[in-house]
């Protein structure tokens, strides 16, 4: 769960990113941000992340007070969330097998689950194929699957996704947030922040809008041309 | 934390050294120097305290007495020398017992003394034992106050010699110590400024993850420490090369060793395991360190 309580953020440099947000996003909930570059979604993701804090107001994240929660808890909070990034962040110099393990690696996880979780979740994104192939062999959209399977590995409550189309051509893009969408009938909350407005369209949901640092339209719309 | 989470840390502190091969090698290269230069000047110094040792245990100073000194003022003499501050013992030696001394260790010398007939060209005198080496040109400048003393006999030049080296190699280890464990650490903090570069991307997803602090910092830290601990070795090997080979000469020099006595020379099996010791160890501290500072300063975990 995610529940942000009049929430701003104010710069050292002086630029207010967020002003007195407030939103709420449920376990199990898929909700598309959406907003111009600059309006403050960056800002979000760093903010539920904990690399910035809020300049006042609370924010909650898997039932962590940020706030007060102290820097040595940070990596507990980051384990309950994946994040899936535009420009993928893969390590070139391992396959898509170790770019997955190596979440679990640095989480110290047992290897038998290493050796069980990472194989189940690429077969989730459909990359079972992939294991020993290196990120420069990929295309855009399975770089991407892999980022999420990458995500979704040490099975987070909540997946950020941002901007995860962004470096993609559209057809794939359709196929990513149907993965996104499957991952979240799992179980899994998703926050993707976006700024492809057709792509919001098509699929519908939960559509937050930040425009200016302020929450300027939250509601749920129904798609044009997806049927989950 | 887990073995297996161990073993992934030691192979990635591993992986580090390969990736940045050429900065290892540089880090390599300077701590060995550094860690040569500390050692050798470590060595010198004990030698040096270990030659001064050597004289300090033949801490023996000769007096010699004006020739028709009689009994009673050499009764006096002996007196004020144990007075002296510094002095430990006094023995007198009169002029006829050294002079059947002279005459024994010279036997084959007998026309010699035979043409002297019953003249004896010796004089009375006392050997004074003194406690600190350092202050003997002060203990002998306060006997030659003394009235009826003829001269002071004293190897005071090279014991002063010795003295000033030792406080010179105290003072300029003490600068070299400091100076190249500086320089080492910097460099070793470079090093691993450029593994953190080489892998920021890595650690930026390790920090999404939830990796902690420790679990980043510590494959740099291993890197560091493998690093020093080979230097440590090399230059353990050196010196032993080294040392060993400059033993070799002095103990050829009859002379020298004369001086200085046999003993003072330490051989590097006497210090073999202390040096590898402070080598191995003192490396991979300071290797450690180095790369402890550097992950705190360029890791914003």
């Amino acid at each position: 769960m995610v529940e942000l309580k009049d929430v701003s953020v104010t710069y050292s440099s002086g630029v207010d990113a967020l002003e007195h947000v407030s939103l709420k996003i449920n376990d199990g909930d898929f909700a598309f941000v959406v907003g111009a570059s600059g309006a403050g979604k960056s800002t979000l993701i760093k903010l539920l992340l904990k690399e910035i804090d809020a300049t006042s107001g609370t924010v909650t994240v898997n039932g962590y007070q940020l706030g007060t929660l102290q820097k040595k808890k940070i990596p507990e909070l980051r384990r309950t969330i994946g994040i899936v990034f535009q420009d993928f962040r893969l390590i070139s110099s391992m396959t898509v097998y170790e770019n997955i393990a190596f979440v679990l690696r640095v989480i110290d996880s047992p290897r038998k689950l290493i050796r069980k979780r990472v194989p189940y979740v690429m077969s989730l994104v459909g990359l079972q194929e992939k294991a020993n192939a290196y990120p420069r062999e990929l295309s855009g959209g399975e770089l991407q699957r892999v980022a999420i399977a990458r995500a979704l590995v040490n099975d987070p409550k909540l997946i950020i996704a941002d901007e995860p189309t962004g470096n993609i051509d559209p057809e794939l893009s359709y196929e990513i947030v149907e993965l996104l969408r499957t991952i979240n009938m799992q179980g899994t909350t998703v926050l993707m922040v976006t700024h492809e407005h057709e792509l919001v369209k098509r699929f519908g949901g939960r559509i937050i809008n930040i425009t200016d640092g302020q929450v300027v339209f939250d509601e749920i719309m129904e798609g044009t041309d997806y049927e989950a | 934390m887990k073995l297996s989470g161990v073993r992934y840390l030691v192979g990635q502190g591993i992986e580090n050294i390969s990736k940045n091969s050429m900065m290892a090698f540089a880090s390599f290269c300077v701590l060995l120097v550094s860690l040569l230069l500390v050692g050798i000047s470590v060595l010198a110094y004990e030698n040096i305290s270990s030659m001064v040792g050597g004289v300090e245990a033949k801490n023996e100073i000769i007096v010699y007495m004006n020739d028709g000194t009689s009994e009673e003022t050499l009764g006096k003499v002996e007196e004020s020398i144990k007075q002296t501050p510094n002095v430990i013992s006094v023995r007198f030696y009169s002029k006829e017992e050294e002079y059947l001394a002279l005459k024994e260790r010279m036997a084959e010398y007998d026309a010699l003394f035979d043409a002297l007939g019953d003249d004896n060209p010796l004089v009375d005198s006392f050997r004074v034992k003194i406690a600190d080496i350092t202050q003997m040109n002060k203990t002998i400048s306060q006997i030659q106050q003394i009235d009826n003393i003829m001269k002071i006999n004293a190897p005071y030049e090279f014991v002063s010699f010795l003295t000033q080296l030792r406080t010179i190699l105290t003072w300029v280890m003490g600068a070299l110590i400091g100076a190249m464990v500086i320089v080492s650490m910097v460099i070793i903090s470079n090093t691993t400024r450029t593994s953190v570069y080489a892998r920021r991307e890595e650690i930026q997803i390790m920090k999404y993850v939830g990796a902690t602090d420790t679990f980043i910092r510590v494959p740099f830290f291993i890197e560091g420490m493998i690093t020093g601990f080979f230097a440590g070795c090399g230059a353990l090997v050196i010196t032993w090369l080294v040392y060993d080979a400059v033993v070799r000469i002095v103990e050829n020099q009859v002379t020298l060793l004369n001086i200085i006595g046999i003993g003072s020379i330490i051989k590097f099996d006497d210090i073999y395991l202390p040096a590898a010791l402070a080598y191995v160890f003192g490396g991979a501290l300071i290797g450690a360190l180095g790369s402890a500072f550097s992950t705190r300063k360029y890791i914003n975990v």
